[in-house]
């Protein structure tokens, strides 16, 4: 078999930075090849070279042997057969899944869009990944898992014989990335190339043939994936020995004092949880456990004051909270949140670290009674980038621009900044890298040293059973299950109150 | 000094262009480099430079006002009627503005409390004010104000030419700065403006936020109703009409975008002056006025496209270099 992709010596620099240094390997064709690496270590930059994403870059691609350069992702598409399936889903909503597969070369009866080609070609294609859905279909309607199949459908449209998939399972469910991954088996039997990039290692045992590791923009090494182990590649992407297992370090710091008392919260309106009890203890970490849409994140933006309180009571350390309860009400009771979707609703793409970390207690850094000392707030930044070890510790840097590991530290460091003690995390490694992870894991438990409580949502079981000192497992809206001793955190038990089967 | 540079870039950009713009018009007239000409400039630019910098606010929460211009002729009519019933000018001056913050409130209201879009809520109130503007004047215009309210702005400083109202437009523009830089409630409006679900989460009260930035809007636009009541001397219903749209044209000129969470006083002040620069400087070279909106749409154009083909721009010149 000869080679799909070859890698000659890219170097590829932004102001700067020098962002990729001599990268050089090869993808053999019809293996599924991963690209692994930390956060920041060069592998979305070689991804958008490779798509033509970036054309400026040093060094050249070969694709099957012959050196090509693409002037955009399009450009990729049309004349190299190489398609790249995102992290995030990208659709149109409110067209069909036909319409979105063949968007931009749909097939035209004259001026018009044949909409009986396109919808047979498509539903043959999907016919051919197994899909349960329709070309007609309006892809609203349809799962996440679903959509991110139009992206692989649309790849198969284009006849691409080169598909990246850039943490494909980011958003899916388990039973939805096995349904991936079948997909993904039966390209590699039709001779499709597949360079898969996750920060699941899990996934790179199941599916990969290689995998290629990346450390600070250099190459490190290529590895047969069956002759390795989790170690070796952690060891490799990091540098170091790091555990990629949530684990805690200290003994459970729980109080007895309750911080935070939750009764008979429901969402009379959207429906999208109900009758919801539970108290958090200080010093506790308490973990929210259930599967994608279960309502977790619902009901914490109602603690947060993010969403209006309908049904129920919140006390916060034994006081009720007030009727018109707002985010701004929450910051000075002492409740805050790091949000999910850190990309668009974690912090303000049009500001610098040091904003982002003082936005949320400017009071702090007053000149006066009006206005605002611009040096307390460097102060107060640069505190956070030692004590979290915020990479790089540039003050003016935009936050945009940051690994995903830091700019989850920036979101942490702005909520230190504050004076709240109740803190809750909301998938807090969701994209996030093995030593970044391993950091926060670690930071979490410095705050409950401190004495501050911490709600931890995830959605990864390892995770929720490493670090939780109890468990509130959640299905469809409802609390199915309360563990309250770390020896009863069983991953089948679990599983089963997820899936709501708790009679 | 090199902070001031990276801080400021579109504003010192837009600052040069004018320059070059006042070079080449004298040039073609060397009438246009006196004294009196530069106090014209100034004069031209007070109201839309009053207004852009009040519509600037709504902008940068990531809204707009498009009834700035109707605000403008209801404060007009309402201090003109006060005045000429013989009430104290001060005191008329004072309801001008309290009147143009209750209309910015009812915007803030729709926009927050109903949760209308800015766009369509402002519309909305585009047509109501100038509405009531015509519904209580009967379209018939209020004339006769008295000079003791005129004064306060129309009055020079000295024999120097320097009216009062360019220095009320120049304390506005400074007290926006100073708002937009210094303070909590400027880091709030970019905040809000830049990801508002983030400023939210982050504990920022975004609804009192934008209540600001429409009450500032009401305001600053009042204070425009204000010179001019005083310039002219009367009110009417029509005043004002599409002053909304050079507003924002200042303010995009001036680097605001339009989706929020980016712009500075300076660089509206700056946008405002060129756009009066083009002004004067049409008349003084003795074209056609008609021209002024074919120049004026052409440097909007110019303007945001080298906003947004900067990089691309930079990448060209870095490639041709070598």
């Amino acid at each position: 078999m000869g080679k799909a992709i070859e890698f000659v010596k890219i170097n590829k620099r932004f102001p700067g930075v020098h962002v990729l240094k001599d990268i050089s390997f090869s993808v053999e064709e019809g293996e599924v090849h991963a690209l692994l690496g930390e956060n920041g270590a060069g592998k979305s930059t070689l991804l958008n070279i490779l798509h033509g994403v970036y054309g400026e870059y040093e060094g050249a691609v070969l694709l099957h042997g012959k050196e090509v350069h693409f002037k955009s992702a399009n450009d990729a598409i049309k004349n190299g057969n190489i398609s790249k399936v995102h992290q995030e889903i990208m659709v149109v909503e409110e067209l069909s899944v036909g319409q979105n597969v063949t968007m931009g070369y749909e097939p035209k009866k004259g001026a018009f869009i044949d909409f009986n080609k396109m919808h047979n070609d498509v539903d043959a294609i999907l016919k051919e990944l197994n899909c349960n859905f329709k070309s007609r279909d309006i892809v609203r309607t349809l799962t996440a898992g679903q959509k991110q199949m139009i992206a692989i459908a649309k790849a198969i449209y284009h006849h691409s014989n080169i598909i990246s998939f850039d943490e494909p399972t980011a958003s899916l469910t388990s039973k939805e990335t096995e349904a991936l991954f079948a997909v993904i088996e039966k390209l590699k039997k039709d001779g499709i190339t597949i360079l898969y990039v996750s920060h699941h290692l899990e996934e790179i045992f199941q599916i990969c043939d290689r995998a290629t590791i990346l450390r600070d923009g250099e190459f490190v090494q290529t590895l047969n994936v069956k002759e390795t182990t989790e170690d070796e590649l952690i060891h490799a992407m990091v540098g170091r020995s790091v555990s990629a297992v949530a684990s805690r370090t200290i003994p459970c710091q729980a109080t007895k004092e309750v911080v935070l008392k939750v009764e008979g919260l429901t969402d009379t309106t959207g429906g999208k949880f109900k009758d919801i009890s539970f108290e958090l203890h200080r010093g506790e970490i308490l973990g929210f456990y259930g599967l994608v849409g279960a309502g977790r994140t619902e009901v914490m933006r109602v603690l947060v004051g993010a969403d209006p309180k309908l049904e129920g009571n919140i006390y916060l350390k034994n006081v009720p909270i007030p009727r018109n309860w707002n985010s701004t009400k929450a910051l000075s009771r002492g409740i805050g949140m790091l949000s999910e979707d850190r990309k668009n609703t974690g912090f303000n793409k049009l500001a610098t670290n040091m904003q982002n970390i003082a936005i949320s207690s400017l009071e702090k850094y007053m000149k006066g009674l009006f206005f605002t000392d611009e040096s307390k707030k460097l102060k107060n930044a640069e505190h956070y980038f030692e004590e979290l070890d915020i990479n790089p510790k540039l003050p003016a840097y935009m936050t945009v621009n940051m690994s995903g590991g830091n700019q989850q530290k920036v979101i942490l460091a702005k909520w230190m900044s504050t004076d709240i003690d109740i803190i809750i995390f909301d998938e807090p490694t969701k994209g996030v890298d093995v030593a970044a992870k391993a950091e926060i894991y670690r930071l979490m438990e410095e705050l409950v040293s401190q004495g501050k409580s911490l709600i931890v949502v995830s959605s990864e079981l390892p995770e929720a059973i490493g670090l939780s000192d109890r468990l509130v497992i959640m299905s469809e809206g409802r609390i199915t299950g309360i563990l309250t001793d770390r020896s009863e955190f069983d991953s089948d038990a679990i599983l089963n109150y997820a899936i709501g089967g708790n009679e | 000094m090199k902070n001031f540079y990276v801080k400021y870039k579109r504003e010192i950009l837009v600052f040069v262009a004018t320059l070059i713009l006042c070079v080449v018009f004298t040039v073609l007239n060397p009438q246009f480099l006196t004294w009196r000409n530069f106090l014209t400039i100034f004069q031209q630019m007070v109201l839309n430079g009053l207004l852009a910098v009040g519509i600037m606010f709504t902008i940068l929460t990531g809204g707009i006002d498009l009834s700035i211009g109707c605000t403008f002729a209801i404060v007009g009519i309402a201090v003109a009627t006060c005045t000429v019933g013989g009430m104290n000018p001060v005191m008329a001056l004072v309801i001008g503005l309290v009147v143009g913050a209750v209309l910015g409130l009812f915007n803030g209201f729709l926009v927050t409390n109903l949760k209308l879009q800015p766009f369509i809520a402002t519309l909305g109130t585009m047509s109501l004010y100038r509405g009531i503007a015509y519904v209580v004047t009967g379209g018939v215009p209020v004339t006769n104000v008295p000079d003791s309210f005129r004064n306060i702005f129309n009055g020079q400083i000295g024999e120097s030419g320097i009216r009062y109202y360019v220095i009320v437009m120049l304390v506005v523009f400074i007290v926006a700065h100073v708002i937009l830089s210094k303070t909590r409630t400027g880091d709030y409006l970019y905040a809000v403006g830049g990801n508002e679900e983030a400023a939210k989460l982050s504990g920022v009260n975004t609804r009192k936020t934008k209540y600001i930035a429409y009450i500032a809007s009401g305001v600053c636009t009042a204070v425009a109703g204000l010179v001019m009541l005083a310039s002219l001397g009367s009110a009417e219903a029509t005043a004002g009409i599409g002053y909304e749209t050079n507003a924002i044209a200042a303010a995009a000129i001036g680097g605001t975008s339009m989706a929020g969470g980016r712009g500075t006083a300076l660089g509206t002040f700056v946008g405002a002056l060129l756009l009066a620069v083009l002004k004067v400087g049409m008349v003084v070279i003795n074209v056609d006025s008609f021209w002024q909106y074919v120049v004026t749409g052409l440097i909007i154009i110019v303007a945001s496209y080298f906003e947004y083909a900067k990089d691309d721009f930079a990448a060209f010149l870095a490639r041709h270099k070598n």
